[in-house]
């Protein structure tokens, strides 16, 4: 235990003495997850509202797709984006490889299955009669569809905090096409990868643990968010 | 788009003609994954049977923790369990820092939320009539147990997929507690992440994205095949 000890209390200070770099990372953390779960969550949530609810022969195809998407390995949206991006290839003139930016394209493509696929399960797992009552009712298309929002809304914000979970923990495909270059485009995770390659433990462990914080603190509100709307909803059909 | 077709069409050239660096790397990785998926069932089926079954004080609130776990991320598993395993460590003396046995074991700890904590969402949602009434027959435990797994198959074979997706597609533990050795730790995943950092881009990249999006597709699609079949046919008939 000795190790894990003296390192634990090296990276303890290290965090109290608020280093600049630890600082700046945390930064660009919230910023690619904000970044990451805000377009998740605009460009999927009307894909698996449209999967979820839509009648159209290739739905059932649509939604195995969505599903699948979930298994993607990271590492593998990190290669196809390097092929895509690198200076020959076709998106080359772009210049995104190991840039900050490819880091939210990166992120943003990862966490956007889970919002396709859990909006959709969501969606499908409301009581039928609703939905149908109101289509037979004359409401238009898009008012099912913010009313099965609404109905749906715990299971959204679920699909929303796994997206949010991705964003602040996946390393692979960061690594590979924001190259994980100190200082510039790491977030906590691949900062943590970095540094114990440079074996710097102690600032590998402060960095952990602040990630560990930070997915506490966000998982958390995002829970109790969750868990009032959730209330919301229990209220509604009383009335 | 000359340069995306020659990448791929290399890669696939590569994976036709046998490519050694490539077959030793899905070598590796099935192992890891069949290893570590293996004990993760093996340890975290009885700590998911009790949390799905059990009617104990604070059962909720392991629950709650069993449910949290799955957010741990893969970096901060890893730099623990290394900082455990390295020689200075306090399981130094195992000498399986840096070595395959290291990545098994991390592995498994990834693995083991997803099993401990979707075995119990799979009980309870078993209908809840059939499991009080097998109790009220006088069921023993271990009965119960059997009974409640049997009838919780799609959602068991559920958490097997999850478990086994992990330990396909995670790096950031394997790549900190193996420490990525070409040949020796390095998964298809991992490898991919250590040729990348050093901006190579010869066709051995995309041979090793594609075999591990077959592998991915074949490993996981076989078995969300064999749940629907396995669970969903037979539990019709039996509900008919």
């Amino acid at each position: 235990m000795t190790l894990l000890w003296s390192e634990l209390q090296a990276a303890v200070a290290l965090i109290v003495d608020g280093n600049p770099t630890l600082w700046s990372v945390i930064g660009f953390t919230l910023q690619v997850v904000a970044i990451a779960t805000g377009v998740a969550a605009i460009v999927g949530i009307p894909i698996g509202l449209t999967i979820g609810l839509g009648r159209f022969r290739a739905r059932r195809v649509c939604q195995a797709l969505a599903n699948a998407s979930l298994g993607l390995p990271p590492a593998l949206v990190g290669t196809g984006l390097f092929l895509l991006f690198a200076r020959p290839a076709p998106l080359g003139a772009l210049e995104l490889v190991f840039t900050r930016r490819a880091v939210f394209i990166a992120q943003s493509i990862l966490a956007l299955p889970y919002t396709v696929a859990l909006t959709a399960a969501a969606v499908q797992g409301l009581a039928p009669g609703l939905l149908d009552q109101a289509r037979r009712l004359g409401a238009s298309r898009p008012q099912v569809f913010v009313l099965a929002l609404r109905e749906a809304r715990v299971g959204v914000m679920a699909a929303i905090i796994a997206a949010l979970g991705t964003a602040l923990s996946e390393v692979a495909a960061i690594a590979i096409v924001g190259g994980n270059a100190y200082g510039y485009d790491q977030t906590l995770a691949s900062a943590t990868l970095f540094q114990v390659d440079a074996g710097n433990y102690a600032d590998a462990l402060a960095i952990a643990i602040v990630l560990v914080a930070l997915i506490l603190v966000l998982m958390c509100g995002a829970g109790v968010l969750q868990q009032r709307v959730g209330i919301r909803l229990r209220f509604a059909p009383s009335r | 788009m000359a340069y995306l077709w020659q990448q791929c069409s290399g890669g696939a050239r590569l994976i036709l003609h046998g490519d050694p660096i490539i077959f030793g790397l899905l070598w590796v990785t099935v192992r890891v994954a069949l290893v570590s998926t293996a004990a993760a069932v093996a340890i975290g089926l009885p700590f998911g049977v009790v949390l799905g079954l059990g009617r104990f004080r604070g059962r909720r609130a392991l629950q709650i923790l069993a449910n949290a776990s799955l957010a741990l991320p893969p970096v901060v598993v890893g730099v623990v369990v290394l900082l455990l395993l390295v020689p200075q460590g306090a399981l130094g003396s195992l000498r399986i820092g840096f070595t395959l046995t290291a990545v098994y074991v991390v592995q498994t700890i990834l693995a083991l939320p997803y099993v401990v904590a979707l075995t119990p969402a799979a009980i309870q949602g078993v209908a809840p009539g059939l499991l009080d009434q097998a109790r009220a027959l006088g069921a023993a435990r271990l009965q119960l147990a059997v009974l409640a797994l049997r009838e919780a198959r799609i959602g068991m074979v559920a958490a097997v997929i999850a478990a086994l997706g992990a330990a396909v597609s995670e790096v950031g533990a394997v790549v900190i507690v193996g420490g990525n050795v070409v040949g020796h730790d390095q998964t298809l995943a991992s490898s991919l992440l250590a040729n990348f950092t050093y901006g190579d881009t010869d066709p051995h990249n995309a041979g090793i994205a594609i075999m591990l999006a077959i592998l991915v597709i074949v490993l996981l699609g076989s078995l969300s095949l064999l749940a629907h079949r396995s669970g969903g046919i037979r539990l019709r008939f039996r509900g008919g």
